[in-house]
């Protein structure tokens, strides 16, 4: 087996039915390709194969710069030309990445193509997750869930540059960078949800009341009743949301037991911040990723301080 | 079928074709006393067959109801082989050593038929797995059914570079088989694991893509 699957901190012992243990990195990189593999499949759902899709593509270049929105529109035009052969090529693609992801001889490829495929999604299918349109919020997605793949996949990579790291995004891309990158990641969610579009009166509420559509009726209930309770508070649930992001952002430079509590923290938001967006709307048929709730919460497990090996 | 007729024919082939070597696998293994899994290849038999069927109205073959007693049985079966392996019983070569998802699999297919409407049952008609009002409440299991499948689709996938060495040790040791008949004494090596693998996964995620519809 090549230096690529020793995705351990040190060689896996065999388990007890023959099969390699399974370390934290590596339950975290197959969590990621199930996601992928999800996203696969509600690609393939029917409304996916009609005009709706690329229709939904095109709106992600409102209120982008030109030289932003140019390739969205042309690409929205092209699937829209061959909607059927095209939807069924990236549902293909994002199926294949789940399973190169799972399959360890195509580990690092799949893990490598998935932050090409994200990039280019983020743009062309997300409209970088309306960051230059001014109507990023992290209650509606912001900065767009398909970049996380791509972070992911950088995080997660099989490799030890920092062997000593607590964590497993420290191990990958060293322990320096790896807390930049959680930094910047839940800072700039807790700048978004300060921007005035994100602030305004009834913005949450009203981007809570949109995950309600089409969700069954307990999700719907939820997202109702929240949506209801913060109609008038918005201002203020953007600045408590804005502070627990903060908050989130400065805690992986805490001390060990600070850090648990951060990554707790961060689960907790990516869970409530999931439930604002009625669970990515999945149960409408149109959802083509889980949106970002699930992919925040993979995100901070892979910052969880691992308590360190004891020597033998 | 609510998605394009090519997209559910070739999921409906996939299904049919893990049937049919499944089929090929339980004759195999009798003949050459290699080891399988016999009660995972039996439901897949009858699984991909069923599959099939919903996929394609013009592949059903028995009615609903008896679809239904059929996997409530594997149902059974799979959770009485999870309570024996609670209790501590030597696995066996020639049954699964992980029965767990496969008593999803077959609960998840007791779970469609039950909320397959009738309307497209009698008509076979292309509605097919399209839920109404009354049985979109129990619309909140489906996706965490699909999310387990494409859970064990992966965890599959991870296992398959590792699957072989592991079911040979299984398989010719020196344990004895609980339950086999003479007739099928673990003497040789696993039938194919990779093979059977490929096949967990394909139907795995061909009912995951039947349970996402229904969603």
């Amino acid at each position: 087996m090549s230096e690529s699957l020793a995705v351990g901190r040190a060689a896996a012992p065999p388990a007890a039915d023959g099969a390699a243990a399974l370390d934290p990195r590596r339950k975290l990189q197959l969590a990621l390709g199930v996601i992928w593999v999800l996203d696969g499949i509600l690609q393939y759902q029917p409304s996916m194969f009609t005009k709706s899709f690329p229709g939904m593509l095109a709106e992600s270049a409102q209120g982008n710069p030109a030289v932003i929105a140019g390739p969205i529109t042309w690409s929205a035009n092209l699937i829209d030309h061959h909607v059927v052969m095209l939807n069924a090529v990236f549902a293909t693609i994002q199926l294949a990445l789940g399973l190169g992801i799972a399959w360890r001889p195509t580990v690092r490829l799949a893990l490598a193509a998935s932050i090409a495929w994200s990039l280019a999604v983020w743009w062309l299918g997300e409209g970088f997750g309306g960051i230059l349109a001014g109507t990023a919020s992290p209650v509606s997605g912001a900065p767009g869930p398909v970049v996380f793949y791509a972070i992911l996949a950088v995080l997660l990579w099989p490799a030890d540059r920092d062997p000593g790291a607590p964590s497993v995004a420290g191990r990958a891309v060293g322990r320096r960078p790896a807390q930049a990158v959680w930094l910047v990641l839940w800072g700039s969610l807790a700048a978004f949800a300060l921007l005035p579009a994100a602030r305004a009166p009834g913005a949450i509420s009203d981007m809570i009341s949109d995950g309600a559509s089409g969700a069954p009726a307990w999700l719907a209930w939820i997202d109702t009743h929240a949506a209801s309770a913060l109609s008038r508070h918005g201002l203020a649930a953007s600045i408590v949301l804005a502070a627990l992001l903060a908050l989130v952002a400065v805690g992986v430079y805490l001390p060990g037991p600070a850090v648990r509590a951060a990554v707790v923290l961060a689960v907790v938001l990516a869970v409530a911040l999931w439930l604002a967006q009625g669970m990515g709307e999945l149960f409408t048929g149109m959802a083509t990723d889980p949106e970002s709730g699930p992919l925040l919460a993979l995100l901070a497990l892979s910052f969880w301080p691992a308590v360190p090996a004891k020597e033998a | 079928m609510g998605g394009p007729a090519w997209l559910t024919g070739i999921f409906a082939a996939a299904s049919l074709a893990v049937a049919v070597y499944c089929a090929g696998r339980l004759i195999a293994a009798r003949r050459w006393r290699r080891p399988t899994e016999l009660d995972t290849d039996g439901a897949h038999v009858v699984m991909g067959v069923a599959m099939a069927g919903m996929l394609v109205s013009g592949l059903r073959t028995l009615p609903i109801a008896i679809w239904e007693v059929v996997f409530a049985a594997g149902a059974a079966w799979f959770g009485y082989r999870m309570l024996q392996a609670r209790r501590g019983a030597r696995p066996s070569p020639w049954r699964s050593s992980h029965p767990l998802p496969h008593l999803v699999e077959c609960a998840a297919m007791v779970f469609m038929f039950l909320i397959l409407p009738a309307s497209a049952a009698v008509e076979g008609t292309a509605r097919g797995m399209t839920m109404t009002a009354a049985e979109a409440r129990f619309s909140f299991l489906t996706l965490p059914l699909a999310v387990f499948l494409f859970g064990y689709v992966v965890w599959l996938g991870d296992r398959v570079t590792l699957h072989a060495p592991a079911l040979a040790t299984a398989a010719g040791g020196t344990r004895p088989p609980i339950g086999s008949g003479p007739a099928l004494v673990a003497t040789r090596s696993y039938l194919a694991p990779r093979c059977a693998v490929i096949c967990k996964i394909t139907m795995g995620i061909t009912m995951g893509y039947m349970l996402i519809l229904m969603l």
